[in-house]
This record gives structure tokens, sequence and C-alpha cells, in this order.
């Protein structure tokens, strides 16, 4: 199955480098979620994620006449997504661009308590949980940000991540180690 | 899992990452059961595979937003506008994308134009030097010739001199 989708996605690459828009249009339909949530997880701003990943399909589209199917499309698309995610990072737009989580979770906050939903304690909960995750997920450093969100989310393997972080497979093996460490430390807690 | 079968704990030999492909469901049907086995007497394992357990179930809880109805359409439209740009723009932008980022090409074209001139003063013959150099030959060329009509005379004059005999008589 996943050797069929292989095929797919590169067969669909290589029609858009003979010039056809309708496959890079099923290509984007296939991609995009999945390229917008790695870059919001990454970014935590919706607006800025979406911007990002414009300019991701832009590379995508601009590079079609270069593309080999040398590894999966997959691969290729989230290194050039986390390309441009720590690129923005670098450039210490990331702080100025993030939402404020304080303020979300007041916002949210209150309106649990504004409605009369009998389950509010649990929502409070709940939403208090989310604003810790994404906090502790923050203070990750970039590269093992990014490691986590590609190993959880969409499930690549290490030679794949090596791939789109362009470090070694024992490299990637460091980061989800030291990842996984940090956020065992901080969010162990919540068991139960 | 060889080991786990001889009571070797993942934990004791640095093996985290068998117990994270566990944790994450990646592990073959085979070797869950084997560290399931090793889970089920090794507490300090245990404790590992329930906290990133944890982590892996708060992780899952972080839900995203919808991806914006417009965002096709406006992915369209900046590859149509790019289709239309001119070679120079093109140009100018790969350039861009290669300059340190914030360097604004109104700095960056009048300094380049003073670094071009530089090189070029320097490849090209300054004309000033070049003149001086001229004057330096006129006037060697000029005592030279001024010596020679100083020895001529000499000569003129020595030949006015009467014989060195006839003086004597």
């Amino acid at each position: 199955m996943a050797v069929a989708t292989f095929e797919h996605d590169a067969e669909l690459m290589l029609r858009v480098r003979g010039g056809d828009a309708q496959s890079f249009a099923l290509l984007l339909a296939k991609h995009r979620g999945p390229v917008i949530h790695f870059l919001y997880r990454m970014i935590q701003n919706q607006a800025v994620a979406e911007e990002l990943a414009q300019e991701v399909f832009l590379r995508v589209y601009r590079s079609r006449a270069r593309y080999e199917p040398t590894a999966k499309f997959t691969t290729w698309l989230f290194r050039i997504a986390s390309h441009v995610a720590l690129n923005h990072i670098r450039d210490g737009k990331y702080e100025r661009n993030q939402e404020s989580l304080d303020q979300e979770t007041d916002e949210g906050m209150g309106r649990q308590v504004a409605s009369s939903a009998p389950n509010v304690e649990q929502r409070m909960l709940r939403e208090a949980r989310l604003a810790e995750v994404r906090r502790t997920i923050e203070l990750l450093p970039a590269k093992q940000r990014a490691a986590v969100l590609m190993h959880k989310y969409q499930e690549m393997e290490y030679a794949q991540i090596a791939v789109a972080l362009e470090c070694s497979e024992s490299a990637v093996k460091s980061l989800l180690f030291r990842a996984y460490e940090t956020l065992r430390a901080k969010l162990a807690h919540m068991a139960g | 899992m060889k080991n786990t079968k001889d009571n070797a704990c993942p934990l004791q030999k640095g093996d985290t990452e068998l117990l994270l492909r566990y944790c994450a469901g990646s592990l073959a049907a085979g070797r869950v059961a084997e560290v399931e086995r090793h889970v089920g007497v090794c507490p300090e394992c245990r404790s590992w595979v329930e906290q990133q357990q944890t982590v892996w179930q708060a992780l899952e809880a972080w839900e995203v937003e919808p991806v914006s109805a417009d965002f096709d359409a406006a992915l369209f439209a900046r590859i149509a506008r790019e289709e239309k740009r001119s070679g120079w723009q093109r140009w100018r932008e790969a350039w861009r994308r290669l300059l340190p980022g914030g360097l604004d090409w109104r700095v960056a074209a009048p300094a380049g134009a003073v670094a071009l001139l530089l090189v070029l003063g320097l490849a090209v013959e300054n004309p000033f030097r070049r003149e001086q150099a001229k004057a330096m030959v006129k006037l060697e060329a000029r005592e030279i010739e001024q010596a020679e009509r100083a020895l001529e005379d000499l000569e003129m004059l020595r030949q006015l001199e009467p014989p060195e005999e006839e003086t004597r008589l």
C-alpha cells in the first residue's frame, strides 16, 4: 500500500514536471493538510503556517523541472517544509508571529466559564493540558521539535526524518531521544 | 529483541529505541509480545513505557485548526503571478534569496558600485602618474642635450687656442 502511494505521488509529480497542472492540484489536495499542520505545530500560528505552506508548495512547483523520484515524495516535501520552518525560526520571525498561548488559554477558559455546559471543569482541564503540551513542544530546540512532529504525526521512519532534516539517522535517534526525554519529564504528571 | 528472552533490560542496554517503537506501535507483532513480557516483569521499563504513553496521548490530544478555504486559490494566484513575471524580476528574486537576510538592494547596489570602481581604479593606469613619467623623460633628455652642447663648446675653445709650441716661442 505504502509502495503504491510512493509510486502514485512520484508519478503525479513527474506529470507535473511534464506540465500537467491537474496532477499538481491532486498532490496539493492530498498533502496540503499534513504540511500546514506540521508547520502550525512548529510555529504555533495558523496564519503564518499557511503562509509558509504556500511557500513550500510554490517551491515544489518551481522545482518541478528538476524533480527526480529518488526518494519518497513525502520525504522530499517535508524536507522543503522543514527547511522553510527552520529558516523562519532562525530568522527570528518566530517569536514575533507566535500566538500568545496565555491569551488564547485565558480566552478559551473565559468561553468555557461563560457556557453552561455540564462538563465545564473537564473542558477547562483539557484546555489547560493542551496549553501545557503546546508550551512544552515550543520549548524544544527547533530541530528536536521538527523530528518529534514528523515522528509522531507523520509517522515517518528515522531514515525519512534524516533526509528531511539533512542529517544522519543516528543524529535523528539522538534528537528524538533528547526530545522525548524532555517531554516525559515535563508531561509525565498528566497520566491518569 | 533477542535479548529480552534472556532477561536483558532494554533500558540497561540503552536501547530506548525499542521501547519507543513499542509505544509508537511500529514494532512487529512477534517483538511486541517479547517487549510486553519484559515490561511485565521490569518496573523500570514499565515506568518508562507508561511515561512515554502519557506523552503520546498528550500529543494526540493536540488538535489542529482547519485549513482556510481560500488556501488553494491563493496559491494558484501566486503561481500565476510568478509565471507572468519577467526574467529580470526572477533573476532579482533569486539574488535577493541569496543575499543575507535583511540586506536591502538600496544599500547593496551602491556598495557594489563603489567596490567595482575601486577594482577598476586599480586595474587602469593612473593618467597623472603617466604625465609625470613623460616629464621626467623630457627633463633627462634636456640634460643630456645640455651636456653634449657643453662638450662641443669645450672642443671649440680647444681648437681656438694656439698650439703648445707656438706659445713656447
